[in-house]
């Protein structure tokens, strides 16, 4: 009986941006495409988020930023995970992001941006064919 | 009377006949289950009293407007002679909402402001360091300093800004905008300390703090304490605010956030209605007349959407409610009590702008200001096209932006007519399925013990959340279609590409560098101020802050006039009221 | 492979926490020598305290979880919570949102957090739990917090796999405590009324006092019944000293501890047997000639099971 591998997943807000409204609508996207959405609320500290990363064993982490400081908080989310030797888990970032920083941001070591308008389809079937299924 | 019955009687018989011979003959012929359009006939308004219902304009229950003309309406023609542009501040209006970095950048930008003839009043955004109750020295500001607007650690930062601001620019004869929610008791106390020490008299003082702190739960996210003590913040600002500044504005309500955060229409309308019912029971219970403070309550905005019919009806249904509410529920007897004064009416919000093929915004703004200008308001476009874009707004977006609303006062004549719907069987049917789908929700709200309670057990914010997937999945269901996005995306369309400058205004070097010159000088002024007085201020206001009777105001204003910073203050509360804690969805 | 099963222990040995989160990982999600893993890790285990908290949707039991694990924290145990939602009956997924009430102790580095899917396996959640209690014991983690919605029949079964179940009660629920389900309210060891600062907790209070009155059994030890505010941060110290005082009556546990391993060793066997019963059948293919043959109306489903059973006896 081999049941397929569950994905986890887990939606993060770094920093004190307050706009929920896109980490809910990939949170509830995900769990209906099957995965196992971590959801953690507003105001997480990098070392709240990969704590919560490495704890949950999540294959993903999804960083949805909205206030324009996504450059530097996405940085502090990868080298706390470099930090605490997690840095094979697979960031992704969703928000607003200008098309300038989408390229900093995959340099930096983000696999994937997800902009405005995005069908949560996209972001599964990126997931899926991402992450190794072993 | 038996005219009238019998003119229905014949409505009636040609509806039946119309749906039989016509309309469904027409459904099957396309093999449609139903028809895809919808049509009104008087059938639909029957039961209407023009004067109950719409009334004229600037007569209860407000449903045509507010005024019979607004006041811009009555200088149009000047303002055209003259190139008046509403960015740029003067006429005794607050300037361009914006602010970053630390005071000192803020105060220069506005300084370079002025000297382009750009006189408005300040109209601030502040970081969300300073939003969330934080100094720009707390581990949560990390990176956040003077970032989304300008960084206020303590009464000194704040002055700093309004330096420009004297001799015509006194601060009794501009007025000012403070977007900020949880800690606006603070900021109205800087206000207050701000005039006494230029010796103006308070009750001079205009403006408008956003305070608006039920909403933050909901939708923005900034909030700090729990709702209840929040509230308590809340009274004593408009305790304050009524007794000692009554020319400055209370409040600066409304749903936008929480349409923008994914409500629907109606969650929209009767969460903030809700809010609204909120803040005005607070200010009764404070020990207030309902007419003394109400008036001083505004509206920023309700949300939008491209849906232009629906738009329109959502505004005349919100002037009734919140008119019928003042006078039934608050007794109130002052019709400025009954307003929802704010400064646009229907719009599209920004969430209704797409990245893909972003000159379609300024289509979607010139729709949103159709829908402004039918229903009672300027005919605004809004938001920039370029709005997505995420690198602010281009000075193209912003000259486009303001000529669409040109365009259509100066050449559409938009508002030569007021509430050009109002009789509309169709329109008057629609304002009415608002009204009852809201007050239906409002009830809902209500037997759950108010906003407050519906808040408390996260129903707003499940409710919200709930909506906006829905949303999103229609969406990518093809449920509902947006151009570019989720349709008309092939090989057959072009993007169009337009050149775009951005407007330098706020120095990016000075960005990166505002967190550590920020720091620096708090960390200078908590060495040098008294710090006996600030650490014995603070426990008085520990104190008082226990006692729910005691209005506040009184000792945040002696705290700021000595120095002490925003965070001190913001923790004594965190101490006592506790931090609000969000609901599982 | 990079995460052998073997370094995996190794790493629990080691105290390492990604080791204990990967272990729960593949535990949970059956890998091939699951079984094995936890043959291996069973000796290091039986030190912790597993206490198990249910209640209503809305009883505040996430924020009374994490006060309570930060007051265990503070008195200097290492501690495990396990945070139980339902998953999505049509897609399988799940939104786990326990974590967000608990954002205050995410950096204490004594506690360890793992939400968990029910996964929609039937029964299977209980051995699934009971696995995860027993990595996080071999980790080192001495009290261990198990915390469910108290409404299906899977998530009651759940907190019976501890050592002490607590049931959270908040005031003004309805009709007293009607609104929690019967099977509930008999697992208690202990009984919570959180959000005890609003009005009505006595009354609760005093409704579960006359339950527990009637209850026939007069040789038991009534279970205990605090009050506390998980928000405003009282009661804390007393319902932690509650849970940690050894139980009154010995004999009582002992029985529940025997009925706890018999459970265990049938609904493991019980599995095993589907298991390979159903491997058989599957990799035959008879089960899809068995389903054709009942819808041709030529057997009937008891035959068949009785036969299939009959067949692999023999092997």
């Amino acid at each position: 009986m081999n049941q397929k591998r569950k994905i986890r997943v887990l939606v993060a807000k770094p920093g004190l941006d307050g706009h929920e409204r896109g980490a809910h609508v990939v949170a509830y996207g995900l769990r209906d495409a099957g995965f196992e959405v971590i959801y953690t609320g507003l105001r997480q500290t990098t070392e709240q988020i990969v704590n919560a990363a490495i704890q949950e064993d999540v294959d993903v982490i999804g960083l949805s930023i909205l206030s324009g400081a996504h450059v530097s908080l996405t940085r502090k989310v990868l080298d706390e995970l470099k930090n605490q030797k997690a840095e094979d888990i697979m960031v992704i970032v969703g928000g607003i992001v200008p098309s300038e920083d989408i390229r900093d941001l995959k340099e930096m070591g983000v696999r994937e941006v997800f902009t405005a308008g995005t069908p949560i389809s996209a972001i599964s079937d990126f997931i899926e064919s991402a992450i190794p299924a072993d | 009377m038996a005219e009238d019955n019998k003119y229905l009687e014949k409505i009636k018989t040609q509806q039946k006949e119309w749906e039989e011979n016509v309309l469904q003959k027409r459904v099957k012929r396309f093999n449609l289950k139903e028809s895809p359009t919808k049509f009104y006939s008087p059938l639909s308004t029957i039961k209407n009293d023009f004067c109950e219902k719409v009334g004229f304009p600037g007569q209860y229950p407000y449903t045509s407007g507010n005024n019979p003309f607004d006041f811009w309406r009555a200088y149009a023609g000047d303002a055209a002679k003259m190139g008046y542009r509403p960015d740029w501040g003067g006429a005794g209006g607050v300037g361009k909402y914006g602010g970053f970095g630390t005071a000192e950048d803020y105060r220069d930008y506005l300084i370079r402001m002025h000297s382009m003839g750009r006189t408005g009043g300040p109209n601030m955004a502040f970081d969300l360091v300073t939003q969330c109750g934080y100094d720009s020295d707390s581990p949560f500001a990390d990176g956040e300093v003077g970032r989304v607007g300008v960084a206020i650690d303590t009464f000194r930062d704040f002055a700093t800004i309004y330096e420009p601001y004297t001799g015509a620019l006194e601060i009794d004869k501009v007025p000012s905008n403070f977007t900020i929610n949880a800690p606006a008791a603070i900021i109205i106390a800087m206000y207050a300390v701000l005039a006494d020490k230029r010796g103006v008299p308070l009750n001079k003082l205009k403006g408008t703090p956003q305070n608006d702190i039920l909403k933050e739960f909901i939708a923005r996210g900034t909030y700090i304490f729990p709702p209840k003590p929040s509230l308590r913040l809340f009274r004593d600002t408009c305790v304050f605010c009524t007794q000692l500044m009554p020319e400055l504005n209370i409040n600066s309500m409304g749903g936008y956030h929480i349409r923008e955060a994914g409500a629907s229409r109606v969650q929209d309308l009767a969460f903030s209605m809700a809010n609204a019912a909120a803040y005005l029971q607070t200010g009764i219970d404070g020990g207030l007349a309902v007419d003394l403070f109400a008036p001083k309550f505004t509206f920023n905005a309700f949300g939008g959407s491209m849906e232009i019919y629906p738009e329109i009806a959502f505004q005349r249904a919100a002037r009734r409610i919140y008119a019928r509410m003042l006078k039934e529920r608050f007794h109130a007897k002052n019709p400025r009590s009954m307003l929802i004064r704010q400064p646009i009416t229907a719009h599209i919000g920004c969430s209704s702008t797409t990245l893909q093929r972003p000159l379609n915004n300024l289509t979607r703004a010139v729709v949103g200001g159709m829908a402004a200008g039918m229903s009672g308001g300027m005919p605004g476009a809004f938001p920039p096209f370029d709005e997505p874009m995420g690198l602010g707004h281009s000075q193209e977006a912003v000259q486009l932006q303001l000529d669409a609303t040109r365009i259509l006062i100066y050449e559409a004549k938009v508002s030569d007519v007021n509430d050009p719907w109002a009789g509309s069987y169709f329109m008057e049917s629609l304002t009415d399925e608002i009204e009852e789908q809201t007050i239906a929700e409002m009830e809902k709200i209500e037997n759950m013990g108010g906003a407050v309670a519906a808040i408390e057990n996260g129903y707003m914010q499940k409710a919200i959340a709930k909506s906006s997937y829905q949303k999103q999945r229609k969406i990518d269901k093809q449920e509902e279609f947006v151009i570019g996005v989720n349709c008309y995306t092939g090989q057959n369309e072009i993007n169009v590409n337009v050149n775009r400058e951005v407007e330098a205004s706020y120095d990016p070097e000075l960005m990166k560098s505002a967190e550590k010159r920020q720091k620096e000088k708090l960390s200078r002024l908590k060495r040098e101020r008294d710090n006996t007085t600030v650490h014995s201020l603070l426990s008085t206001l520990r104190q008082h802050a226990k006692d729910e009777a005691v209005n506040l105001m009184p000792d945040i204003c002696k705290c700021v006039e000595n120095d002490v910073s925003l965070q001190e203050i913001c923790d004594v509360f965190r101490e006592v009221f506790g931090e609000f804690q969000q609901a599982k969805l | 492979m990079k995460n052998s099963w073997d370094k995996l222990i190794q790493g629990i040995r080691e105290k390492d926490i990604r080791a204990m989160a990967r272990l729960i990982t593949r535990v949970e999600n059956r890998e091939d020598g699951w079984k094995t893993a936890m043959t291996e890790i069973y000796p290091l285990t039986g030190k912790a305290r597993v206490f198990g908290i249910t209640g209503s949707p809305g009883a505040g039991k996430s924020t009374l979880t994490c006060e309570i694990a930060r007051e265990l924290a503070d008195r200097g145990h290492t501690v495990g919570i396990i945070a139980v939602d339902p998953s999505s009956p049509f897609s399988g997924g799940a939104l786990l949102g326990d974590r967000l009430r608990m954002q205050q102790i995410f950096t204490i580095k004594e506690i360890y957090i793992r939400s968990m899917a029910t996964r929609g396996m039937l029964g299977g959640l209980c051995q699934a739990a009971r696995d995860v209690i027993r990595i996080m014991d071999a980790f080192g983690k001495d009290v261990i917090l198990i915390e469910t919605v108290g409404v299906g029949q899977d998530e009651i079964e759940i907190v019976k796999t501890a050592d002490r179940v607590m049931v959270v009660c908040i005031p003004g629920m309805g009709d007293g405590i009607q609104a929690i389900k019967a099977g509930v309210m008999e697992i208690a060891d202990l009984y919570v009324i959180n959000k005890a600062d609003k009005p009505g907790a006595d009354e609760v209070e005093a409704d579960i006092q006359a339950m527990l009155s009637l209850s026939s059994d007069l040789e038991c030890v009534a279970p205990p019944v605090l009050q506390t505010s998980a928000l405003k941060k009282q009661g804390i110290l007393e319902l932690v000293s509650a849970l940690l005082e050894n139980p009154a009556d010995t004999k009582k546990q002992k029985v529940k501890e025997e009925i706890r391993i018999k459970e265990e060793i049938l609904s493991l066997m019980e599995r095993e047997v589907f298991r390979q019963v159903r491997s058989v059948w599957e990799n035959e293919g008879s089960l899809l000639d068995s389903v054709s043959q009942v819808m041709q109306k030529t057997s009937d489903p008891y035959t068949i099971v009785k036969q299939m059973l009959l067949n692999h006896k023999h092997r």
